[in-house]
C-alpha cells in the first residue's frame, strides 16, 4: 500500500513534474483570489489562448534571425509579449467604446488566437510546434528550463504581490476610494494582468491552455468559500493548489492519464467536496442551518395554545389545535431548551417568561380581532385573520392599535385583552 | 368597468408586513383626481411599500387598495410607473422615440407592428415633456434630467390617468428640478393624478397640492400647511427638530 506512494516519488519525472506543478499552482492559487475577486476569470482563458500567437512568433523570430529551432526564451518572451498586447487591446476596446469588456475580452483573444493558429500552419515547414500539446500541455515532461522559468516566476509575481498587498486589496476592493488616496490603479491593474499572464504562460507548458484557467481560479474559488480574509484566502488557494498537484499526479501515475487532466480532476474534486462540506458557505452547513430554524410563529401558536388551554398541556392535544405541522416534537423540544416550556407528566406547562410571551400574544390577537370587529369585518373571519395578524407586534403596533380603539378591556367575543407591560 | 366614485385611489385599512415588522400599518387614504401628491417619510417608513401596494405588485396582509374603484391587484395598466434613475443600461442601442413607444407596449398585439396612432402617442408624450426635438438622440446621450423626463414620457404614453414617480428629484440640480416640476404641472393640467415620492421637506410644501406623510402609519393627508406642523413632523422625524424648525420658518412668511 505504502509502495503505491513511494514508488512514483524516485522517479525523477515524477519529482520534477511534482516540483514544478507546486511551483506553478502556488503562484496561481494566490494570484487566482484577485481574478476571482475582480471576476476576471475569462480574462485568464484569453490570455492562454492569446498565447500560441506568441509562440509562433517568438519560434520564427529566433529561427530566422538567430538560427535557433524552438528556443523556450524566445517562445516564452513572445508568449509573454502576445499576452500583454492582448489585454491592451482588450482595455483599449472597451474604453474607447461602447462595447462592454466582457465582449472586447472575447473578441481580442479568439482574434489573437486565430492568428497564431493560421502562423503556425503557414510556417508549418519551419516552425514544429505541437498544437496538441500547446492545447493539452505535458506536466510528465517537464524539462529543467521549464523548472527554471516557473520557480523565476513565481518569485516574482510572489513578491510583487506580498509587497503591495494592500495595494492591490483596495484596488480590487474599492476602486474609486484607491484612487482617490492617490494609488495608481490604472498601472496596478496591469501589473495584475502582466503577473496573470506571467504565470499562465509558465504553466502552460505543463496543463495545457485550457487546464491553466482551472489552476488559476478553481482553487482560489475553494479557498473562497473558507475564509473571509484576502490574506488567509491566498494562503488556503495555495495549498489547495499543491494539493491538487499532488493528487492529480498520483491520481495520473495510478490511472496512468494524462497528467494535466488528472491534476484538474482532482481540483474540481476538492471543490466540490469544500462546496458541500465548508462549514459558513457550504451546501450541508446551509441545509443544516435551515432544518434547524424553528418559525416563529409556530412557537407562538403553541404558546397561545397552552395558554388558552389553562392547564399541562399534553403534545396530542396542542397538535389538535394547531393547523397541521411537521416537526412539532423538536419545536417543544426547543421551547423547553429556551424556558418557555415546562416539561411534566401530565404536559407542557407554561413557564414565567412562557406566559408572559404567550399574554402579549394573546392580547396582540384579541386587540387585532377587536380592530377587525371595529373596521367591519364580518363575525366569521375575526378570528381567522387575528389569527394571522397577531404575530405583526414589531414596533409599537400593538400600542397604536390600543390606543387606537381606546385600550377596551375586552374584544368581540367578550374575552379579557391582557393588559400591556 | 369603472365605478363612478370621486376618488381615484381608495386606500382602506392597508398593512403590509415583511415578518413580525409591518412595513404599513392602517393606512386608509382618498386621493381625488387631477392632484399632484407627495408622499413624505423618512427612510425605511414604508414609502416604496406603498407605491408597490398601489401597483398591485404586493399582496396586503389586511385591507383594500382601488384604483377607479378596481382591486389594484386586478387593474394593472390604469397605473404608470416612473422608477428611479439608473436602473437602465443607458449603452443601450435606442432612441428617446423607441423609449417613449415602450409605454403603448401594452396596447400593440404581439403579431403587429406598432401604428401611426402609437407613435403618434410617444412623440405626443415626448412633446409634453418638451423632449420632441430630442427624438432621436440615443437615450446614453442625454443629460440626467433629460433621462428622467424621457422616462415620464415613456409613462404618459401609456395613457394612464394615474402616474407614479418614485424620487423623480434625487440627485438632479436647481434647474432640473425646475424642468421635471413643470412637466409634472402640465401632466397635471392634462387631468392626470400624479403620485410622488419625495425626499425634500423644504421643497415639499412649494410642490405639491397634497402632502401624504407616512411612517407605518399614515399621519396625515391633506393641505400641506395643514400636514407640515411642527408636533407632526417632530413625530415623525425623531429627534431631528432643529431643521424643521428652519424649514416651517422659511415657509412662515408666504
Amino acid at each position: 500500500m505504502i509502495e503505491l506512494f513511494i514508488a512514483p516519488l524516485t522517479e525523477t519525472y515524477f519529482q520534477k513534474a511534482l516540483i514544478g506543478g507546486s511551483i506553478v499552482a502556488v503562484v496561481a492559487g494566490v494570484v487566482g483570489c484577485l481574478v476571482v475577486l475582480k471576476r476576471m476569470a475569462f480574462l485568464g482563458d484569453a490570455l492562454s489562448h492569446a498565447m500560441i500567437a506568441g509562440v509562433a512568433g517568438g519560434y520564427l523570430v529566433m529561427k530566422m534571425f538567430f538560427g535557433l529551432e524552438a528556443h523556450a526564451p524566445g517562445m516564452l518572451l513572445g508568449s509573454l509579449i502576445a499576452a500583454v498586447s492582448t489585454v491592451a487591446l482588450i482595455s483599449f476596446v472597451s474604453r474607447i467604446s461602447r462595447v462592454k469588456e466582457d465582449t472586447a475580452i472575447g473578441i481580442m483573444y479568439t482574434g489573437i488566437f486565430a492568428l497564431g493558429v493560421v502562423a503556425v500552419s503557414i510556417f508549418r515547414h519551419y516552425i514544429h510546434i505541437d498544437l496538441m500539446h500547446f492545447i493539452m500541455g505535458d506536466i510528465l515532461g517537464v524539462a529543467d528550463t521549464d523548472l527554471w522559468v516557473s520557480a523565476f516566476v513565481a518569485a516574482v509575481v510572489l513578491t510583487i504581490l506580498i509587497f503591495f498587498f494592500r495595494h492591490f486589496q483596495l484596488a480590487a476592493f474599492d476602486t474609486v476610494m484607491a484612487a482617490s488616496i492617490g494609488l495608481p490603479v490604472v498601472l496596478l491593474d496591469y501589473v495584475l494582468t502582466t503577473c496573470v499572464s506571467l504565470v499562465v504562460v509558465s504553466a502552460v507548458s505543463m496543463v495545457g491552455v485550457i487546464l491553466v484557467v482551472g489552476l488559476l481560479i478553481t482553487p482560489a474559488a475553494t479557498a473562497y468559500l473558507l475564509s473571509d480574509r484576502l490574506d488567509k484566502m491566498m494562503v488556503l488557494a495555495a495549498l489547495f493548489g499543491v494539493t491538487s498537484v499532488i493528487g492529480g499526479l498520483y491520481l495520473c501515475v495510478w490511472l496512468d492519464s494524462a497528467g494535466g487532466g488528472a491534476i484538474m480532476l482532482f481540483c474540481t474534486f476538492q471543490f466540490l467536496v469544500v462546496l458541500t462540506v465548508a462549514p459558513k458557505y457550504g451546501l450541508l452547513s446551509r441545509w443544516l442551518r435551515r432544518r434547524n430554524l424553528v418559525p416563529q410563529q409556530l412557537i407562538e401558536d403553541v404558546l397561545t395554545t397552552v395558554l388558552r388551554y389553562g392547564k399541562p398541556a399534553p403534545v396530542e392535544v396542542i397538535r389538535q389545535y394547531l393547523d397541521p405541522v411537521k416537526g412539532l416534537g423538536k419545536v417543544m423540544k426547543r421551547m423547553v431548551q429556551d424556558d418557555l416550556l415546562a416539561a411534566s407528566a401530565s404536559g407542557f406547562a407554561l413557564t414565567d417568561k412562557g406566559e408572559k410571551e404567550a399574554n402579549k400574544v394573546l392580547r396582540a390577537h384579541r386587540l387585532w380581532e377587536t380592530y377587525l370587529s371595529s373596521i367591519g369585518t364580518p363575525e366569521t373571519d375575526l378570528h381567522p385573520t387575528a389569527h394571522k395578524l397577531e404575530h405583526l407586534r414589531e414596533g409599537d403596533t400593538v400600542e397604536y392599535l390600543d390606543k387606537k380603539l381606546g385600550s377596551p378591556k375586552q374584544d368581540p367575543h367578550g374575552k379579557a385583552i391582557p393588559p400591556g407591560e | 368597468m369603472t365605478i363612478d366614485t370621486p376618488f381615484v385611489i381608495e386606500v382602506e385599512h392597508l398593512t403590509v408586513s415583511y415578518g413580525a415588522r409591518p412595513a404599513l400599518l392602517d393606512v386608509s387614504v382618498n386621493i381625488e383626481t387631477d392632484q399632484l401628491v407627495g408622499i413624505i417619510g423618512p427612510n425605511g417608513a414604508g414609502k416604496s411599500t406603498f407605491i408597490k401596494a398601489v401597483l398591485g405588485f404586493v399582496r396586503p396582509d389586511l385591507g383594500t387598495v382601488r384604483i377607479n374603484g378596481i382591486d389594484a391587484r386586478k387593474a394593472k395598466g390604469l397605473v404608470a410607473y416612473v422608477p428611479q434613475r439608473g436602473a437602465v443600461d443607458w449603452d443601450f442601442p435606442i432612441t428617446v422615440r423607441e423609449v417613449a413607444l415602450m409605454g403603448r407596449y401594452q396596447q400593440i398585439p404581439w403579431y403587429a407592428s406598432p401604428r401611426k396612432t402609437d407613435w403618434d402617442a410617444a412623440i405626443g408624450a415626448l412633446e409634453m415633456v418638451r423632449m420632441a426635438d430630442l427624438a432621436d438622440r440615443q437615450i446614453g446621450e442625454l443629460s440626467g434630467g433629460q433621462q428622467q423626463r424621457v422616462f415620464m414620457a415613456r409613462a404618459l404614453a401609456q395613457g394612464s390617468d394615474i402616474l407614479l414617480l418614485d424620487e423623480p428629484f434625487a440627485g438632479v440640480d436647481a434647474a432640473t428640478e425646475r424642468a421635471i416640476l413643470e412637466v409634472l404641472e402640465r401632466a397635471k393640467k392634462a387631468g392626470k393624478t400624479l403620485v410622488v415620492v419625495h425626499h425634500d421637506l423644504s421643497s415639499a410644501a412649494e410642490y405639491f397640492d397634497k402632502i401624504m406623510l407616512i411612517k407605518q402609519r399614515l399621519y396625515a393627508y391633506g393641505d400641506p400647511r395643514a400636514v407640515l406642523q411642527e408636533d407632526l413632523l417632530s413625530e415623525v422625524y425623531e429627534g431631528r427638530l432643529r431643521i424643521f424648525k428652519e424649514v416651517l420658518e422659511k415657509e412662515a412668511p408666504r
